[in-house]
């Protein structure tokens, strides 16, 4: 768990020499501050490099740090096969833990690994999995269910006014009460790259990763001023479970608390480990924040819908109205 | 006729219509309708069986106690798989 390294004087990585950058990834390694973890990373591919820089260049390229809650290891295959087919493998903490890459997608398996690695080791939270922005200091967490559009919604929301707080991980501090970001890229599959290009055209998205595992890959770098403010707590303010279906005109239809608490809890990375604590953190968030069902078909729409509920979350969470 | 009585340490918490309950015996959480939720709040004061339960919901609400028995004696399954209940013969038994 890292408080937060001061990067103050810290060029961001967009801001140094792609040579330099790749000395760090083979030596010192680079610190990769995400808000509430740091992820130190080597690497001695070729093309690594820039492909952080694509999506991670708004982020302090720090060189030297006491504490990373996760040490990774990018590098390519070794002997012959690195001759007939290259391959880019995975090692946290040592291990490796994944199966090879192709060598020209090192990002890909780079951002699947360290979502491993993080769901495994911030137990001090509960890890929702879920999408999480914020605005007006309360966040908004949007649980992933199966074929919900959860990436492609918080993209959306992250270019419209949104800070971003994380993609894949609703870091709930139970201790503190607030969400934390876990500020890593947004990754997009296969149609939803072209509905985010389209819909945000001052996005910045990496490169395509055709042929993964889960087809083509396309990854959104966070804003500038999320990364900013990636220390930046957020309090619970409401909990929405997406549904995109074709054609549909948005609409939010409120959920009992009994829906909402297995969507959070049953879904979370970590919910069985923490115990009681994970228990009470849940009930917690499902009393404390409004919760609806959202069926949307169209992007536009459904950031519509939520922005004309968010006063009521806003007056629910402050006590008086707006 | 069986008796239970109710694991240390379980958390019950209302959540609208239903109630989940988390049992530190198991690790699980398990959602529970009114009748369940019922039979962990008698048995937080001691162990009873079916008819105890029946007899102690009926006090409560004023029902007779016969209307009580298929829901509870059909709810001790679900809340001795979740942890939430023991049989205090197997404790005996232990002993």
């Amino acid at each position: 768990m890292t408080g937060g390294i001061a990067a103050r004087d810290v060029p961001a990585l967009f801001q140094i020499d792609p040579k330099r950058l790749n000395r760090m990834l083979m030596t010192t390694g680079l610190w990769l501050d995400i808000g509430a973890a740091t992820i130190r990373v080597h690497s001695d591919s070729s093309v690594f490099g820039a492909q952080l820089q694509a999506v991670y260049g708004s982020f302090p390229a720090i060189e030297h740090a006491s504490w990373a809650d996760v040490h990774v290891r990018i590098q390519p295959s070794k002997g012959f096969r690195r001759w007939l087919k290259p391959q880019a493998l995975f090692h946290c903490d040592g291990l490796q833990t994944f199966d090879p890459f192709p060598a020209a997608s090192p990002l890909p398996l780079f951002e699947w690994g360290c979502n491993w690695a993080i769901g495994r080791r911030l137990n001090d939270r509960l890890l929702l999995h879920a999408g999480a922005v914020e605005r007006d200091g309360l966040a908004l967490v949007l649980p992933a269910m199966p074929g919900s559009g959860k990436s492609t919604l918080t993209a959306a929301l992250s270019q419209h006014g949104w800070r971003l707080l994380s993609d894949e991980f609703g870091a709930y501090d139970p201790v503190a009460g607030l969400f934390q970001a876990v500020l890593k890229p947004i990754a997009l599959k296969n149609e939803s790259i072209a509905v985010i290009r389209r819909f945000a055209p001052g996005a910045v998205i990496g490169p395509e990763f055709p042929k993964t595992r889960k087809g083509t890959v396309a990854h959104v770098a966070p804003t500038s001023d999320a990364v900013k403010r990636r220390h930046e707590p957020a309090r619970p303010g409401a909990i929405i479970l997406p549904r995109w279906q074709a054609g549909a005109v948005a609409r939010l239809e409120p959920l009992p608390q009994s829906t909402v608490f297995p969507a959070l809890a049953f879904n979370a990375f970590n919910y069985g480990l923490l115990g009681a604590d994970g228990f009470r953190s849940a009930v917690r968030l499902v009393r404390e924040c409004l919760a609806w069902q959202l069926v949307y078909g169209e992007l536009k729409d459904a950031l519509s819908v939520i922005e004309s509920v968010w006063p009521r979350v806003l007056e629910h969470r402050s006590g008086r109205p707006q | 006729m069986e008796r239970y009585g109710r694991a240390d340490g379980v958390l019950i918490e209302a959540l609208g219509h239903l109630w989940a309950a988390f049992s530190p015996l198991s690790g699980e959480t398990t959602l529970l309708n009114d009748e369940s939720a019922a039979i962990l709040e008698v048995l937080e004061s001691g162990g009873s069986d079916t008819s105890g339960i029946c007899a102690a919901l009926a006090e409560d609400s004023g029902l007779d106690a016969k209307q009580f028995v298929a829901a509870v004696a059909g709810g001790w399954p679900r809340l001795l798989e979740a942890g939430l209940v023991y049989r205090l013969s197997d404790v005996a038994a232990a002993w």
